[in-house]
């Protein structure tokens, strides 16, 4: 009830803001001037991230030259495994909350904490910027054989809280508790993401992964908030999974599967048992949302560094989400260009890179892309 | 009258006791339910940075208007997702408008046609007021300017006209309890028209409006009206740097096609709103201009100002697009998508105004697909994308 006014405020606000009179309305004598920007180009925050994050957004870089694409990357070193070197959270936040969006790659998280930090970097800056809800969009891709073919499923995770509150002690010497936080307002929120996305995007069923029947407080909470919040969208079918048996679903029978809503951990394992069915961690693009931004990175998140400077990685994982980025900055020509020739290249088979079962470079694969790319004549 | 309301003189705005009225729905008014409904907002569905928004097309011209915001938008760029709900005019039950209520409530926002309701059945509720009642969308807010090089029989016109939006003679209450006499109810609450003054002084503050007008009938209908009377003008003395006065309805009528610069905010009751609109909308050049703004505490709608549904001109590629495509550069800048609302905004003006390219019901000969292209071509050659 405390947003009761809010649209008495909002009008408020804009006199606050010092807009005149006669600006406010759209019909004023002369037409209030739009504050002008340089020139069509957007910018974009980029952070390469560890292992072959750099190799990969170079190849992303090349491909977006060569087809012209109009955005400029603002980008940061932004790493926790080589701290010195790293840019500060707050300018990486405030780049990425006014650009509205970043290409990110993946960042190393040690796996023992020698400070006694317990948030990884990457949970900081998804705490920083809200980025809420994780969507990967695994779908298999023509041209890559593997054992399931026809799978398309979008995986929603919740990623601010649950087991990743990081909240752990140790009370009792070599007795460790982890707290695993959930509550109403963000599984709510997270559930009504999922339901929104079915909506625009046209999906028929939403399936929410949950173990409630052991832990029957917190996930029990997810899981009834989703069921409200199901209640609101009466055509989109709603049906409940426990996470042991969606696994054992996935690697059998993944085509049943429609739009997933997960909670934090829960959602990091399907998601790569998900991307490992169709092509593993180089192929399967994800994207973070807020309110207001959205992160895209790869949907498997492994930062591969045993391949640095290898010239092997595969980039199609980064131009995927590079491609998505482009539609959502309103520049669906490029995106849908270079996610075609993406498509192209691996349906044709001759330029494969070694985890998808060939024999060819990072850098062949981006030229092969780059030739594929369909650029309208002017 | 005033006596009374000076008793109760803790009402105030936004107190949970006196919001039951409005925001019960029709069907339970009529059934005298005394249970007090509770609106829990659910937040709006942004996500990174798109809106979704409920897209309601209603009949006759409704559906090919709403094509051309989707075609402006589109060029606009504007982040929006609609999320477009059908009501079926013939239905005999209320599944699709319940459907349309969930969605706006979900989204928090929508863009409206007019809808039909065809059914005699006393059990249909009339999907235009079900929506507003439902969504509690107490206010309703038209500012009517005159659009320069549109012909019309009054120039330089610049009037706010508020009106309640919910209750009155729309409160959906009649009946025959003896065979030939029908009564129909008109409901006037304290808390109703508290609010609505109390919205209309605030806009008029922020807005740097001076002076503003009660329209009402209390010379006859002296207890409904009255209260509404009486209420504004308590409000008015929490206001002493606006001024207020008071005119009844058929004078105002009179006062408007006569001399229409003398107003500047006028607030009434549901019906008188409705009325004084269409005049208002006459005055400057019809129905397909302008666009009204219906706002609640949670929700709000945004249509063409004069709630007709055209159906006589459907089909033919001669509806004016401008009030729809006004009510969408409502919308943006209720989102705060502020730069894609000037810049379509602006393609309006130099279509309408400068380019003077008119649909006929200006006077014009171009067709409504005419009007859109030539928007489209203004917002391409305007010298920013944002996305």
């Amino acid at each position: 009830m405390a947003v009761r006014a809010r649209n008495v405020s909002k009008l408020l606000s804009k006199v606050i803001n010092g807009v005149p009179k006669g600006q406010i309305r759209q019909l004023s004598a002369e037409p209030a001037e739009i504050e002008s920007r340089p020139d069509f180009r957007t910018t974009c925050t980029m952070i390469p991230g560890d292992g072959v994050g750099p190799e990969l957004m170079y190849s992303v870089q090349e491909v977006f030259k060569a087809a012209g694409v109009p955005v400029d990357f603002e980008a940061y070193f932004f790493s926790e495994v080589n701290p010195t070197l790293s840019a500060p959270l707050e300018k990486v936040a405030e780049s990425i909350s006014r650009n509205r969006v970043c290409l990110k790659g993946i960042l190393a998280t040690p796996d023992y904490s020698h400070t006694g930090e317990l948030q990884t970097l990457n949970m900081k800056l998804r705490n920083a910027l809200d980025l809420y809800a994780n969507v990967v969009h695994v779908k298999s891709l023509e041209g890559v054989k593997l054992r399931h073919s026809g799978i398309d499923c979008v995986i929603i995770r919740e990623q601010t809280e649950g087991e990743y509150s990081a909240l752990e002690h140790e009370g009792v010497k070599g007795v460790v508790e982890c707290l695993k936080i959930v509550t109403a307002k963000k599984s709510q929120r997270i559930a009504k993401f999922a339901f929104d996305y079915a909506t625009k995007n046209g999906r028929k069923r939403v399936t929410a992964v949950h173990k409630a029947n052991i832990m029957k407080l917190g996930d029990g909470l997810f899981l009834r908030s989703c069921e409200e919040i199901a209640k609101l969208y009466p055509k989109i079918e709603f049906e409940k999974m426990i996470v042991d048996n969606c696994t054992m679903q996935m690697v059998s029978n993944p085509q049943q599967f429609d739009v997933m809503v997960t909670p934090n951990l829960y959602g990091n394992i399907v998601d790569n048992l998900a991307s490992g069915l169709v092509g593993g961690a180089g192929v399967v693009a994800g994207a973070s949302y807020s309110a207001n931004c959205v992160v895209f990175e790869p949907g498997a998140r492994h930062t591969y560094s045993e391949a640095v400077g290898k010239n092997v990685a595969n980039p199609t994982a980064m131009l995927l989400c590079a491609a998505k980025m482009l539609r959502h900055v309103n520049l669906p020509r490029y995106g849908d260009m270079i996610r075609s020739a993406i498509e192209k290249v691996l349906k044709d088979g001759k330029v494969k890179t070694k985890d998808v079962g060939g024999q060819s470079t990072t850098q062949q694969f981006t030229y092969a892309v780059i030739n594929n790319l369909d650029i309208p004549k002017a | 009258m005033a006596s009374r309301i000076v008793k109760k003189s803790a009402l105030r705005l936004g107190q949970n006791l006196f919001r039951a009225q409005s925001t019960m729905s029709a069907f339970e008014l009529q059934h005298k339910t005394p249970v007090i409904k509770k609106i829990t907002s659910i937040p709006i569905a942004l996500y990174g940075g798109r809106n979704a928004v409920t897209m309601l097309p209603g009949g006759g011209i409704g559906p090919e208007l709403m094509s051309y915001v989707k075609e402006v938008f589109k060029y606009a760029g504007a982040p929006v997702d609609f999320e477009i709900v059908d009501i079926d005019a013939k239905a005999e039950d209320n599944i699709d408008l319940e459907y349309a209520i969930t969605s706006i409530k979900r989204n928090g926002v929508a863009i409206k046609g007019n809808i039909e309701t065809k059914s005699k059945s006393s059990e249909v509720l009339s999907r235009n007021v079900a929506i507003r009642n439902e969504l509690d969308l107490y206010v309703n807010i038209l500012h009517v300017k005159s659009y320069p090089g549109v012909p019309a029989r009054q120039k330089d016109i610049d009037i706010v006209i508020i009106r309640q939006n919910t209750e009155g003679e729309y409160a959906m209450l009649e009946h025959e309890s003896i065979d030939g006499v029908v009564e129909s109810m008109k409901v006037v609450t304290e808390s109703n028209s508290e609010r609505v003054a109390r919205f209309a002084f605030e806009w008029a503050k922020a807005n740097g409006r001076k002076k503003i007008t009660t329209i009402h009938k209390a010379n006859i209908m002296k207890l409904s009206d009255g209260l509404f009377l009486d209420t504004s003008q308590k409000i008015a003395k929490e206001y002493p740097e606006i001024e207020h006065n008071e005119m009844i309805i058929d004078n105002c009528c009179m006062q408007l096609v006569s001399k229409p610069h003398q107003f500047d905010v006028m607030i009434m009751t549901n019906l008188y709103g409705s009325i004084v609109s269409n005049v208002v909308c006459g005055l400057i050049g019809g129905a397909g201009l302008l666009s009204g703004k219906n706002y609640g505490d949670h929700y709000a709608i945004f249509e063409p100002a004069t709630r007709n549904t055209g159906k006589a001109i459907a089909g033919k590629n001669v509806a004016n697009p401008i009030a729809m495509l006004s009510a969408s550069v409502d919308m943006l800048e209720h989102l705060g998508h502020n730069q894609h609302a000037k810049m379509i905004q602006r393609a309006i003006y130099k279509t309408v105004c400068e380019d003077k390219i008119h649909t006929p019901d200006l006077g014009g000969t171009a067709t409504s697909t005419d009007v859109v292209q030539k928007i489209i071509d203004h917002i391409l050659q305007s010298d920013i994308r944002p996305w």
